[in-house]
């Protein structure tokens, strides 16, 4: 094991980098996947197309794909990031609209009749959607969205195709300089599976937390 | 969802100023897009030379065969995980203690890992392991690792979902309980599940791109790239083309998909499996 030693820095960089891209990628893609959901419930026909032409266009391109047009087209027409920043760039991009979808789901879950009761009994718009309609969509998207939220930590090891240097680029990187496949591998998976697990334990406990008695 | 399900009925002025709205962004997208193509044309995006190599009948054959590869490896890579699949999910659903457990690790530990990583596993171990493949079963193998298990957790699911008469039928009946789920409960099971199976075949899709990493297998992305460094000012072009022929696949698997959902709806007047491993990989 002590070929890993003088690696131990570099190894621990690449899970900083990676947890820099959940938390940035994440963050992103919450405000852009809200933006969307809002605009595709708007009264307004122009920007309810907008939003699922959006949908369809980034939800189908692989994320692959879009990250080597980012990082390796854009640059041709004068339009250039750092490697890390076009790669959290193009995961709020490819992870938006998955959050918009569980979003729009998640306020379906609530039945159109509770929506009318409370109008009946009086509560404004805006109240009956704080007090009636978000509680119980939340509840009911935390599932679906904790699934969005793994998924989008295994997609970050996508940015190790174009060459930014998170946990998979360093493990791979490592492991071919040491010819030490399997435990420089097997290391970054159980990285990644550690911050799965806890992800996932987080998410049970929330969505415990919140549940409604239905 | 749309608006007027959370909000009044917009009455005559709000109607109006919504009118007012529409046509105020219609006339902002347009303008925009104008910036946006003038801006492109200004780098020679749209210019006759950059688009020359597109002409050629063979361009698009390579970039055919590329998109053919791609499919080549999702559909084995989905033949594979449903095998897989279906050996988890007889795991899964075993009375055994430690084959269940075993199952579920299984799952919980291949759903977190990244595919990419698995194919740089594959593609690094095995032929250390003495295993020498082309780079294509690489990719194979790292889809099925990821995908089989979650096959299983949807069949598992699919199955559970099922009325608990069907399986006391069987064992009524006389079959043992391996005929009971490969004769009763399977059927049934991968009947209601087949929009979800679609699902995971865009998936599984999406992720062959990633073989472009291995470089060993010319699959469209890799194509496209190759097609990029050759006709160097057609780089961006060879791109967006590939990635254009993605989304319309991509599209029309998802439309398939929604159409069987419809269909299972229409024959048997329920929403396909509402478990939640089914949502889940409807949604990725």
């Amino acid at each position: 094991m002590s070929f890993l030693l003088p690696h131990l820095p570099e190894f621990g960089l690449g899970i900083l980098l990676t947890l820099a891209l959940i938390a940035l990628g994440w963050a992103g893609a919450m405000v852009l996947g809200i933006v969307l959901a809002a605009l595709r419930a708007s009264p307004i026909r122009t920007l309810r197309t907008i939003a699922s032409i959006y949908v369809l266009v980034f939800r189908n391109i692989p994320l692959p794909v879009q990250m080597v047009l980012f990082v390796f087209g854009l640059p041709l027409l004068g339009i250039q990031y750092s490697l890390f920043t076009s790669a959290a760039i193009v995961l709020i991009i490819y992870t938006a609209p998955f959050i918009s979808e569980t979003l729009r789901s998640g306020l379906n879950t609530v039945s159109r009749g509770e929506l009318e009761a409370s109008r009946a009994l009086g509560f404004s718009p805006i109240g009956s959607m704080q007090r009636l309609i978000l509680p119980q969509a939340f509840a009911s998207m935390i599932q679906p969205m904790g699934n969005v939220l793994i998924m989008m930590v295994k997609n970050t090891s996508v940015a190790a195709v174009v060459g930014v240097a998170e946990l998979t680029f360093t493990a791979d990187k490592i492991a071919i300089d040491e010819v030490q496949p399997f435990i420089m591998l097997g290391g970054a998976a159980v990285a990644y599976i550690v911050i799965g697990l806890l992800l996932t334990r987080l998410v049970t406990a929330l969505d415990r937390k919140v549940a409604f008695s239905r | 969802m749309s608006f007027t399900t959370f909000f009044d009925e917009p009455g005559p002025r709000a109607r109006r100023r919504h009118r007012l709205l529409e046509i105020a962004t219609c006339v902002a997208v347009l303008v925009i897009g104008l910036w946006v193509i003038v801006e492109l044309s200004a780098h020679d995006v749209f210019s006759a030379s950059a688009w020359a190599p597109f002409s050629q009948w063979g361009m698009w054959r390579l970039l055919g065969a590329g998109l053919l590869n791609n499919l080549t490896a999702a559909v084995t890579a989905m033949i594979l995980s449903m095998v897989v699949g279906c050996l988890l999910a007889f795991g899964l659903l075993s009375p055994s203690w430690v084959l269940r457990r075993f199952c579920m690790g299984y799952t919980a530990i291949f759903n977190c890992i990244p595919v990419l990583l698995l194919l740089f596993f594959t593609s690094l171990m095995l032929p250390t392991w003495g295993v020498q493949l082309p780079d294509f079963w690489f990719l194979v193998i790292a889809l099925t690792l990821y995908s089989g298990a979650v096959i299983g957790d949807l069949i598992r699911a699919g199955v559970q979902a099922l009325p608990h008469g069907q399986s006391e039928a069987a064992t009524a009946l006389g079959f043992s309980p391996i005929r009971t789920i490969w004769l009763v409960l399977l059927p049934q099971a991968l009947r209601s599940m087949s929009p979800a199976m679609v699902s995971q075949m865009v998936i599984i899709f999406k992720g062959t791109a990633l073989a472009y990493v291995l470089g060993g297998y010319l699959e469209l992305l890799h194509t496209a790239t190759l097609i990029g460094s050759y006709y160097s000012q057609s780089a961006l072009q060879a791109l967006s083309v590939a990635a254009i022929l993605f989304m319309l696949v991509n599209i029309g698997l998802s439309l398939l998909a929604g159409a069987i959902e419809r269909r299972e709806q229409r024959r048997f007047g329920t929403a396909a499996t509402s478990d939640e491993a089914a949502q889940q990989a409807a949604m990725a």
